[in-house]
This record gives structure tokens, C-alpha cells and sequence, in this order.
């Protein structure tokens, strides 16, 4: 009962929100939501909302990014080059139905949480996909630049360029992008040496937003839990309906920050229990640190390098008049 | 750059401790780049290195951050500061001269039995053109590793196209400067170029070493000496011509002195006692 009524009032708080919101901001119409590629975007998930698409086969979010990832993947070469020295090689090209985990094929899927709260227990879904860090280091870091932040927020892996290192899964705390072995650049340059396919994760539906369209996630959900709109409109929203909610928000300050604002009515902490870390199977730890950051300091020290040289090499040549002068000085004088 | 002759001790005075501690300076931190950034491929578990004593840590990618970041404010500021302190001093003794490509061409024959090696200044026409070379690779690795830094900071999303062209340098001359490292370490292999070697450490090369393959450098310091120019004593001046200036005494380090052909076979102008001037390069 107390649970209904907790639902009742944040469904309450939400129409009330988004009707408000909508008013300020048009955030209700798709088109303002995806308005070109330089406005910078978020998502709001709102789990308060999200009901895991219980009656449905396939979650209705996890079912449109399938369909509109269809083909995404090139045909995988039939004898997938053994790698050098470790032999890793990820194939998921046989198991594409897999929709509970993170795959090259399925680029998002929802948790299923039971919480022990003091009302009694309550069952919470969480979609799980790339998070569109502020500063994602498996951008930052790729050495081929294949991975990068477009101007909107959304991080995108040009599978043309990648060479399915996995130096991006490492370096994101939530290891998010799955490798697919035996497709990609890498087999025409030294498949056995170098690279082992290509990276794939969730990129917003950059491709989708370019032609004004919503991600597929966000306009298949039928209860609207999923949200994409401007920056600040998004964080607004996430705000008044966590307030609304007596409710927890997770991603504004994750990782240095993210594009993806999930709104909970259980904390954090308690969902992350229910989420064992597995492969494709991230975990939610609460104040994830943005490692990079750390290295920050000494970057701006690189940038201040050449001034750094420039003033050593001012100062030193300045000593070296001063003192080939007063020699100079010193030898005249002696002359005399 | 004070260059002396210092004919009691057979040492010629080659590099001052400046431009040696440029040298390590830009040598060491170089080595960390190349080796920080091997470490930022995906290489460390692949092929097994962190399984190598002390180089765990080959795999964790930010911990190569720090030390590629680390080793760059050397490299960069080095770099700079030589660029700059020797241009502004006109030293020009590195740059490449007229007729170096076909020089290089008989430096490298007469090392493999093809005709006489031609008389050199203070460096081999091929270290003149590597000089160049190694600048320019450097040059392009500093200016595009900025812009990934900056990248980094400040601006992760940066133009995509910019950010390849900027990506795909720094890939390309981190190849060649690699290969450029190894064609230096070559150079070091070949006999006779091994009595160089200890100037680069100490900061003085062996006399007889000098008017047996240097002898237009000699040449140089003699003329010099001869005009009068800038004769400043025995004893280096501190912070004086030069701020600092290597010699082989200072550095505790002797030198075996001619043998006693060598000394017969100098011409008799050559045997003179110790000259010092300042020729500037």
C-alpha cells in the first residue's frame, strides 16, 4: 500500500514536472530534444518510472537499440586470426540473442534489482548502458583516436578506426565497451600482433540524433522513464523529480560527471548490492572517481612546458651577456 | 661553448655541462616517453610485460600517464630551451652545411673500407642532418602531444578531425623517432666513432682522436686562438662565455695520453700547449 502510494505520487510529480518543464522548455517535443549535434545533450533514466517492460519479451528500450544495431557489426571473417602472444578472442557473433549482459549486439539491458527496503520489498529496473562521461578517458586515451566525444555528448566509436584493444573497457569504470573479434581495420594491417577487433557500446544514436530523431531507447520506453533534452534542462528536471521523489540521483558527479542522470527512489548504494560485478554486467559503485583527473596537474605542467623552456633559456642567455660583459669589462680594465 | 684544447692531458673540450645536461636531459626523458608510450598501447597484458619483474604496472594505463606527462615537461622544456638559448647565441655548428648529404655518403663507404673518410668539423655531416631530422621529429611529437594534452584537460570534445590529424602525427613521428633512437644507438656501435662516445659523457674527446677526424674543427679553435680571439685563460670560467663548461679534469676522468706515433706523427704546429678560446659554433 505504502508502496502504491509512493508510486502514485511520484507518477503525480512527474506529470507535473514534465508538464511544467514543457511549458519553460518545449522538453516534451522530440524535436527540441534532439536539436542538431552541438547542443549539449543528457539522458534522465528514471527508475522510479521504469517498470522493466515486465509483460514484454524483451525490454521495449533494449528492443529498439537491437533493432536499430541490426547490421551495425560487418559480417565476422570465418576463421577469426588467433592473436599473439595471448590468445583472447571474443565471438559473439553466435550468440546475438544475448540480451541480458552487455554485448558487441546488444548495446543496453535492464537489471533486475530486488531491494530489502523498511516498507517491505521492492523491485527496481535499472537500463544499463554507456554512461556519456563529461571526460571519458576510453575517448581521451585511445591511441587511434577512434573513440571521441562529439560536441552533444554522446561518445561514439568509429568501428573503421578501432582496433579492438580494449584500452577504452579498461580505463572505464564501468567497462562498458564489449569487444567483437574478427571484423574491423586490424585484420588488414597484422591481425596476429596487432588489435583484435573492434569496440562496441551504446553511441545515443548519434546517427539518429543527426537527423533529429531520439535514440531508440528513449522513444521506444512506453512510460517515458528515459529523457533526452538539453544539458540544463535535464539536470533541472533530474533535480525537481529526486527532490519530488525523496529520491537519489546517480551520474551528474560519477566519473567527473556523465550525460546520464539516473533518478532513484532507493539509494545507490543498496542497488549496487544487488549488482555483481560481471563481464557486460556493470556494477553501480557510488562515487566513482575520475582517475584521469589525477593526472591533470602534470598535463597543465606540459602545457606550461614551453614557457617553462622559453623563460630557462631567456634567463641563461641573459647570464651569459652579464657575465661575457664583465669580462669583457674586466679584460679592458686590465689592459688599461 | 667554450671549447679548449688541453694538449698536456691529450683532451679536446667538445661540450659544455649545459649543453650535456641538455643532451641527458632530452635522452632520458625521451627513453620514458618511448618506453610510457609503448605502455599507452594495449601491449602490457598482451604480450605478458606485466608479468615482467617491475614493469606490473605496464598494463595500467593512467599509472604510464603520470610518467608519460611526467617525462614530457623535460622533454618539452628541454627541448625549447635549446632551440631558443643556442639560436639566440647564433651556434650554428649542428645545422647542416653544403655538400653534408654527399659527405655522409663517403663517411658511411670509408666505414666500410670504401675510400678516406674527408676532414670533419666538430660534427660528422650525418650527425648535421640527423641533428635536423631528430629536430623535426621532435618538433611534431611536442606540438601534436599539446594538443592531445590539451585535449585531455580541457577539451575532450574537440573536432574530430583535428584530433586525428593530431593522433596520427604524434603515432607516426613517435615511429620515427623510435627508429631515429635506434640509428643513433647504431652510430654508437661503429669503432670509430667510439672515441665520441665519452664526450657525450664527460664532455671532452681524446686530442689525437680530434686531429685524426676533426681536424677542420682543430683547425677552427687554432685560427681562433691565433687571432687573439676572446683568450680567457686556462681555468673555465663559472657561469662566464659559457655558464658552464665540461672538462675531463674536473670530472676526475683521465685520458691516456698519446702514443708515442701519434705524437711523432702530429706536424710540429699541432704540438702546441694548451690553447683556449671561444670561436662560438
Amino acid at each position: 500500500m505504502q508502496e502504491k502510494k509512493s508510486t502514485d505520487l511520484s507518477r503525480r510529480s512527474f506529470l507535473k514536472i514534465s508538464a511544467g518543464a514543457a511549458a519553460l522548455n518545449c522538453l516534451s517535443l522530440p524535436a527540441e530534444a534532439a536539436t542538431g549535434t552541438e547542443t549539449q545533450l543528457s539522458t534522465i533514466i528514471d527508475l522510479n518510472l521504469c517498470d522493466g517492460c515486465t509483460g514484454r519479451k524483451i525490454p521495449a528500450c533494449v528492443d529498439a537499440c537491437r533493432t536499430i544495431n541490426k547490421n551495425r557489426i560487418p559480417p565476422v571473417v570465418a576463421n577469426i586470426p588467433e592473436p599473439w602472444p595471448r590468445k583472447t578472442i571474443e565471438d559473439w557473433s553466435k550468440k546475438k540473442d544475448v540480451t541480458d549482459r552487455l554485448t558487441p549486439y546488444n548495446f543496453i539491458y535492464v537489471h533486475k534489482a530486488e531491494i530489502d527496503m523498511a516498507g517491505g520489498p521492492k523491485t527496481i529496473f535499472v537500463p544499463r548502458r554507456c554512461m556519456h562521461c563529461d571526460n571519458p578517458a576510453c575517448a581521451t586515451i585511445c591511441p587511434f583516436s577512434a573513440n571521441s566525444k562529439k560536441k552533444n555528448g554522446a561518445v561514439v566509436i568509429d568501428q573503421n578506426l578501432c582496433f579492438g584493444g580494449a584500452k577504452c573497457k579498461d580505463v572505464c569504470p564501468w567497462e562498458i565497451p564489449q569487444r567483437q573479434s574478427g571484423v574491423g581495420i586490424y585484420l588488414k594491417v597484422l591481425p596476429g600482433f596487432m588489435g583484435n577487433g573492434v569496440m562496441y557500446k551504446c553511441d545515443l544514436c548519434n546517427e539518429r540524433l543527426k537527423e533529429g530523431n531520439l535514440p531508440g531507447c528513449v522513444e521506444a520506453c512506453p512510460r517515458e522513464a528515459l529523457l533526452i533534452g538539453r544539458r540544463s534542462d535535464m539536470e533541472k528536471i533530474a533535480g525537481e523529480r529526486a527532490r519530488a521523489q525523496n529520491g537519489y540521483i546517480y551520474g551528474k558527479k560519477e566519473n567527473g560527471g556523465t550525460s546520464t542522470l539516473y533518478i532513484s527512489p532507493v539509494p545507490f548504494e543498496l542497488l549496487n548490492k544487488t549488482m555483481e560485478k560481471k563481464p557486460g554486467q556493470p556494477a553501480m559503485q557510488p562515487d566513482v572517481v575520475r582517475r584521469m583527473a589525477g593526472t591533470d596537474p602534470l598535463g597543465k605542467a606540459v602545457l606550461a612546458a614551453p614557457l617553462l623552456g622559453l623563460a630557462a633559456a631567456g634567463f641563461a642567455y641573459a647570464c651569459n651577456r652579464f657575465f661575457r660583459r664583465r669580462e669583457q669589462v674586466k679584460k679592458e680594465e686590465g689592459n688599461d | 661553448m667554450t671549447e679548449k684544447i688541453i694538449t698536456e692531458k691529450n683532451l679536446v673540450v667538445r661540450h659544455s655541462k649545459l649543453e650535456l645536461i641538455e643532451h641527458w636531459a632530452i635522452a632520458v626523458s625521451g627513453l620514458v616517453l618511448l618506453l610510457t608510450g609503448i605502455f599507452e598501447l594495449p601491449v602490457g597484458k598482451r604480450y605478458y610485460i606485466i608479468t615482467i619483474p617491475g614493469l606490473e604496472w605496464s598494463a595500467d594505463f593512467i599509472t604510464s600517464l603520470y610518467l608519460h606527462y611526467s617525462a614530457a615537461i623535460v622533454f618539452t622544456a628541454a627541448g625549447i630551451f635549446h632551440l631558443f638559448y643556442h639560436g639566440w647565441r647564433g651556434e650554428k655548428g649542428l645545422l647542416p652545411r653544403k655538400g653534408d648529404f654527399a659527405q655522409s655518403l663517403a663517411v658511411i663507404k670509408s666505414l666500410f673500407g670504401w675510400g678516406e673518410e674527408p676532414p670533419m668539423h666538430k660534427y660528422l655531416p650525418e650527425q648535421r642532418l640527423a641533428y635536423v631530422g631528430m629536430a623535426f621529429i621532435m618538433l611534431m611529437l611536442i606540438l601534436s602531444g599539446l594538443l592531445k594534452t590539451y585535449k585531455n584537460i580541457y577539451a575532450p570534445d574537440m573536432s574530430h578531425t583535428v584530433l586525428l590529424f593530431a593522433t596520427w602525427i604524434h603515432n607516426i613521428f613517435f615511429i620515427l623517432f623510435f627508429l631515429a633512437f635506434g640509428a643513433h644507438m647504431a652510430a654508437i656501435v661503429l669503432r670509430p666513432n667510439w672515441p665520441m662516445v665519452r664526450g657525450i659523457f664527460t664532455g671532452s674527446v681524446r686530442l689525437d682522436y680530434a686531429r685524426h677526424r676533426h681536424s677542420l674543427w682543430l683547425d677552427e679553435i687554432e685560427q681562433n686562438h691565433a687571432a687573439g680571439e676572446t683568450v680567457t685563460g686556462q681555468s673555465a670560467i663559472a657561469c662566464g662565455p659559457d655558464p658552464v663548461s665540461a672538462d675531463q679534469p674536473e670530472l676526475g676522468q683521465e685520458s691516456p695520453p698519446p702514443s708515442e706515433g701519434e705524437t711523432e706523427n702530429r706536424k710540429p704546429e699541432e704540438r702546441k700547449e694548451t690553447a683556449e678560446t671561444q670561436p662560438g659554433q
